[in-house]
């Protein structure tokens, strides 16, 4: 990936906005190679049920859950800078729902996963209504408070959820009449509806919508100046990405023998959501997918050989991930074509280099960090983008809540 | 600008599967087979158990207990059961379903066991019962003890050499209300299925009996360090005996709670045995000693079964076993008397074997048999006293068999 | 309304002692984050630290020595923890404060998995020292001696803390960095060394609440957790970075904690993170949060 001679700042704001820039040339080179790789890990997906044995495959679709469920946080979490701590809410939600829905109604594919996109998108709507108003670090703390109770409700309300028990004997989905007997036939029902979220969530971020959400992201007064209510699109964002948590619930559910239970929805469900998304690399969507994969691989695939100590593995890993990985597993791919300066650089560059002008939560421009004000005051510290763009210094009139006891409400950092 | 491409995770996606591909065996999960291969042939061989225990969170200490009883019964026992030579694979059973249920299931998929042994948490209980069912496995639970899991939700292949939660809850029912405390009892118990039962199969034979209750509170679950809200209430009440279900944490901070509030003295406390078994005990101290609770064993039954196995146990590991220790060794009992009367080790066969059992008369608890396919056994009044060595449960009186 | 003060008068009792040791243990919460924005989701780790700490020497007998100990033990295990973590979130201080967050909840994941293979999983008891180890009478009530000098305790070190902070160039130095940190180390102050130091004083507090809370809710595994949804309930409440927040924030969450339970058993569940949810709606910057700026 050649490193293209930075483009004027009006182009750079304008492409960072509309979220789909690419200095030309390259564009067209890599969008083929993408889609190829694409391609590929799809058929080798595919292909896994008929080589791997049905405890790895079971394994396997588990993964491609948990993935789902992390790409959908990523939405919220890298993409509206929306940092949350009860995301798995929705997730649990959407399980209990498809859940009840088989059991009791009816079992037939698409419907309890329907049921569970609907209801968990209800849910997610009513409480992002509450959610979306505060920002950063209250936002995050409003979300861990909302999962805390839903997940209390669902330990209460035991008559439907089956409470601590958790709810069991959910039948298998049917398919064109036909109960899915066989792990592998569970499992390409689960990667088929899982690409699909993938995609969705793809579309999305490409799409205006993901580059509005984006634009919010990095300098909320900035849009809203610009026009857009960063209200309605933030909550359509959260309700979105609680969607898509919803259906990865509604496919934990339609595993074999599945069982949901209040830990689902819990705190550390959610915790282990946000550390998948932080290890993948916040904002690009596939990170967290893989991000994903690590976390259940250590936690249910080797945590069990470790004397139940997958834990202190997981967290060793986190650790050497945040260290090492500024932009998790998905800054991996960049690292290699970017010369990244010492921290606190004094030059206010334009961007280093084009992968840099990726919106990018976890890795703000360093020589921004020390000048400039977070517009938002989100956890992720969001992009400097500041390449001559007013970056929305905290001025007053922000709606931000101030963050310190005290705070003059200026400039601060 | 790059647009984060949907590609390079699929790529990157190989990394998982090369993890996965690294613990993998090969095989099909769609051609013929379904979950499970063969297991291994039956017929005086070998065999493969699955010991499912918690080595992880707040339910280890049960499960070093239940390892324990199943290591030491193996040893006694030249490492054979019912003529089949044992294999055990131990699998980390967690703190809940979420991480019991996948562990069985791996039992079950991947290490291809004969019959599976151990669950503490009635969740994981219940949530792998299907798998369990479809697979044709025995399980013999060492602990799990929701009514449902030999009730309602019961299936031939579950067994269970433990207990149900009815059972304590309402042998402790019966005799209270032939004691009719003045002002009758307060209850109090965690807010989830075991507590939920207890407080059902109490009041059965409590009220049923005669009594009235004072007053009861269902505390959350797991999450209650500070019982003095719920406590408080005790006094006012007017209640002239408190009983409970608690375990583990929940009980120790409980009997110490309940005595620095001082209703040790002025309101008696009765439990189920869980109350104050194993290392909760000697974590509560002075404030346990007096109170009475109903359990399946004591480390102070008089029975030959019971003074050999405590020796034994003791002996070997250097602490007084617990029923949960039993629990598991009656559970490795049943299947060598069962074992030795099956053809072969298909569930069914073995199922079958174990239907076919009358009076287990070798327990350290005591007698008991399998009433439809839980035990039925003696419920032993006990009264915490200071012993030789620290704190022991104190065998009072026998109230009777109970079954489910 | 006398009678229903008296009827519950243990339970009142009892949030005071709670909000005590909530106070000492989210202070030091509350202010590494109005300083340096950091969240410190080690924070109970470090509790669990003191609690074990408090376990390893009093051994489950009741003794002064023991206890005493404990604290001293406590304290510099504390405060050098919070020094690490101060160091260790150095680096990422360019990169955004979600990364920081998450690192020391790694620390957190990794520390207390390390006490589970020191200690085992045992639920481990705390005697409180003799002489604070029984109950007495309080109006007619009995209760339990330690839970009182532990209000005592917590009132001492309010009173400290707060002299601390508005009465010496320390405490002014402090509250500027909680304005204003550039200006701050505009004027020639490291800042490094202020958040080093106000990393080991908030985390020492959290060890020492470890021990102090020992005979109140003992040493075990996943009290961490517990430990720290609760300090961040209190410090969300009582307004991020304010010591007088985190007091009022902790004696309310110890209310709500006791007698709110107490009051309606069937919700008690859902009260601490119900209380959260309101506040955070209603007014996020909590109670004592900067008066400047909208929510």
């Amino acid at each position: 990936m050649s490193v293209d001679p930075a483009p004027s700042t009006v182009d750079e704001t304008a492409a960072r906005t509309s979220g789909t820039a690419t200095p030309t040339g390259s564009a067209r080179r890599r969008v083929p190679l993408a889609g190829l790789i694409a391609l590929a890990v799809l058929i080798l997906l595919a292909a896994v049920p008929l080589f791997v044995a049905p405890f790895q495959t079971s394994m396997l679709a588990r993964m491609l859950i948990f993935a789902l469920l992390a790409v959908s946080l990523d939405l919220l979490v890298g993409i509206t800078g929306l940092p949350s701590l009860g995301h798995a809410a929705y997730f649990g939600i959407g399980a209990y729902t498809a859940g009840l829905v088989a059991k009791y109604w009816t079992a037939a594919a698409p419907i309890p996963l329907i049921a569970a996109v609907v209801v968990a998108a209800f849910a997610a709507v009513a409480t992002g209504w509450l959610a979306v108003r505060s920002h950063g670090v209250f936002f995050l703390m409003l979300t861990l408070a909302i999962g805390e109770l839903i997940q209390q409700l669902a330990e209460s309300w035991s008559g439907v959820t089956g409470g601590d028990n958790g709810l069991s004997g959910i039948p298998a989905v049917e398919v064109a009449g036909e109960p899915l007997s066989l792990v592998g036939y569970v499992y390409w029902y689960v990667l088929f509806f899982a690409v699909l979220g993938f995609t969705v969530i793809w579309a999305v971020s490409r799409s205006p919508f993901g580059a509005a959400l984006r634009g919010i992201r990095d300098n909320e007064p900035r849009m809203r100046s610009l026009g857009y209510s960063p209200f309605r699109y933030k909550l359509a964002g959260f309700t979105l990405a609680g969607a898509i948590a919803g259906l990865a619930g509604g496919l934990f559910a339609s595993q074999q023998f599945a069982l949901v239970t209040p830990a689902d929805l819990g705190f550390t469900t959610s915790a282990l959501a946000l550390l998948a998304v932080a290890v993948g690399g916040a904002g690009s969507l596939w990170g967290p997918a893989i991000g994903a994969a690590v976390v259940v691989l250590i936690r249910d695939v080797y945590g069990p050989d470790l004397d139940g100590h997958g834990t202190l593995v997981l967290g060793i890993v986190f650790i050497v991930a945040v260290y090492s990985l500024r932009n998790g597993l998905a800054g991996l791919t960049t690292t290699r074509f970017r010369r990244r300066g010492p921290p606190a650089d004094a030059a206010p560059a334009p961007p280093r280099d084009n992968e840099a002008t990726t919106p990018d939560p976890t890795t703000p421009d360093p020589t921004q960090a020390t000048s400039a004000v977070p517009p938002t005051g989100g956890l992720p510290a969001n992009r400097q983008e500041g390449h001559g763009v007013d970056q929305g210094s905290k001025g007053p009139g922000t709606d931000d809540p101030p963050r310190h006891a005290d705070d003059p409400g200026e400039r601060r950092s | 600008m790059m647009q984060p491409v949907l590609s390079r995770r699929n790529a990157l996606g190989v990394f998982g599967l090369a993890g996965l591909a690294a613990t993998a065996g090969c095989g099909s999960s769609v051609g013929g087979g379904d979950n499970g291969g063969g297991s291994s042939s039956g017929g005086g061989g070998a065999i493969k158990v699955g010991l499912i225990v918690p080595q992880d969170g707040v339910y280890t200490p049960l499960g070093v207990d239940m390892k324990n009883a199943w290591d030491l019964y193996l040893d006694q026992h030249d490492g054979m059961l019912g003529g089949y030579e044992v294999e055990t694979i131990v699998a980390d059973e967690g703190e809940g379903p979420d991480t019991g249920v996948p562990a069985i299931q791996g039992l079950i998929t991947r290490d291809n066991v004969d019959v599976l042994v151990g669950i503490v948490n009635s969740a994981s209980a219940l949530g792998s019962a299907e798998a369990i069912a479809a697979a044709k496995k025995v399980l013999v639970i060492a602990n799990a003890g929701a009514n449902a899991v030999t009730g309602d939700a019961r299936n031939p292949y579950i067994w269970r050499a433990s207990f149900n939660n009815a059972q304590a809850a309402f042998a402790m029912g019966e005799y209270l209300a032939g004691q009719q405390p003045e002002g009758g009892v307060y209850l109090m118990a965690p807010d989830y299925a075991a507590g939920q039962e207890t407080f059902v199969a109490f009041k059965e034979s409590y009220v049923g009996g005669g009594g009235t209750i004072a007053g009861e509170a269902l505390t959350p679950f797991g999450t209650t360090q500070d019982f003095q809200p719920f406590l408080s209430a005790i006094p006012g009440s007017g209640a002239g005996a408190t009983f409970v279900f608690y375990s583990g944490g929940e009980a120790v901070s409980f009997v110490q709670q309940y005595a620095s509030l001082g209703l040790k003295d002025s309101v008696p406390l009765y439990g189920s045995g869980f109350l104050t078994e194993g290392s909760v005990l000697e974590a509560q101290g002075e404030a346990a000693v007096g109170i009475q609770t109903a359990l399946h064993y004591s480390t102070e039954i008089e029975n030959p079964a019971n003074s050999e196995f405590v020796e034994a146990y003791q002996g070997a590991y250097d602490v007084l076993p617990t029923c949960f220790a039993v629990q598991t060794w009656d559970a490795a009992l049943v299947l060598d008397l069962a074992l030795a009367e099956t053809e072969d080790l298909t569930g069914d066969s073995v199922s079958a074997a174990l239907e076919g059992l009358g009076e287990i008369s070798d327990s350290p608890r005591g007698p008991w048999s399998f009433d439809g396919q839980s035990p039925k056994h003696i419920e032993y009044l006990r009264e915490v006293q200071e012993g030789d060595g620290g704190l022991i449960n104190v065998v009072v009186e026998e109230l009777g068999e109970y079954g489910q | 309304m006398t009678e229903w003060f008296a009827d519950n008068f243990v339970s009142i009792l009892n949030g005071l002692a709670i909000g005590s040791l909530l106070f000492i243990l989210a202070v030091g919460l509350s202010l590494v984050f109005g300083m340096m924005d950091v969240l410190n989701l080690g924070h109970g780790a470090l509790y669990l630290i003191g609690a074990y700490v408090g376990y390893q020497f009093t051994g489950g007998v009741s003794s002064w020595s023991g206890f005493l100990t404990a604290l001293a033990v406590a304290a510099v295990f504390g405060a050098v923890a919070g020094l690490i973590l101060s160091v260790a979130t150095q680096p990422l201080v360019g990169r955004g404060h979600l990364d920081q967050a998450l690192l020391t909840l790694g620390v957190a994941l990794v520390v207390a998995e390390v006490i589970s293979i020191i200690f085992g999983d045992d639920v481990q008891n705390v005697v409180a020292p003799p002489g604070l180890n029984e109950s007495i009478q309080v109006f007619g009530n009995t209760y339990p001696a330690y839970r009182l000098a532990l209000i005592g305790v917590g009132a001492v070190l309010a009173i400290i803390v707060w002299l601390v902070i508005e009465k010496t160039s320390l405490g002014a130095l402090i509250r500027a960095s909680v304005s204003d940190r550039e200006m701050v180390s505009a004027v020639g102050v490291d800042n490094r060394k202020v958040k080093a130091g106000v990393f080991a004083f908030g985390s020492m507090l959290a060890a020492v609440a470890g021990v102090l809370g020992g005979p109140v809710y003992g040493a075990r595994t996943g009290l961490d957790e517990t430990v720290l949804l609760l300090a961040l309930v209190v410090i969300v409440i009582g307004g991020l970075g304010s010591v007088r927040g985190a007091l009022i924030g902790a004696l309310v969450i110890g209310q709500v904690e006791s007698l709110g339970k107490a009051l309606y058993p069937d919700f008690a569940s859902f009260m601490l993170f119900g209380a959260l949810a309101l506040v955070l709606i209603v007014r996020p910057r909590g109670l004592f949060g900067s008066r400047v700026g909208a929510g």
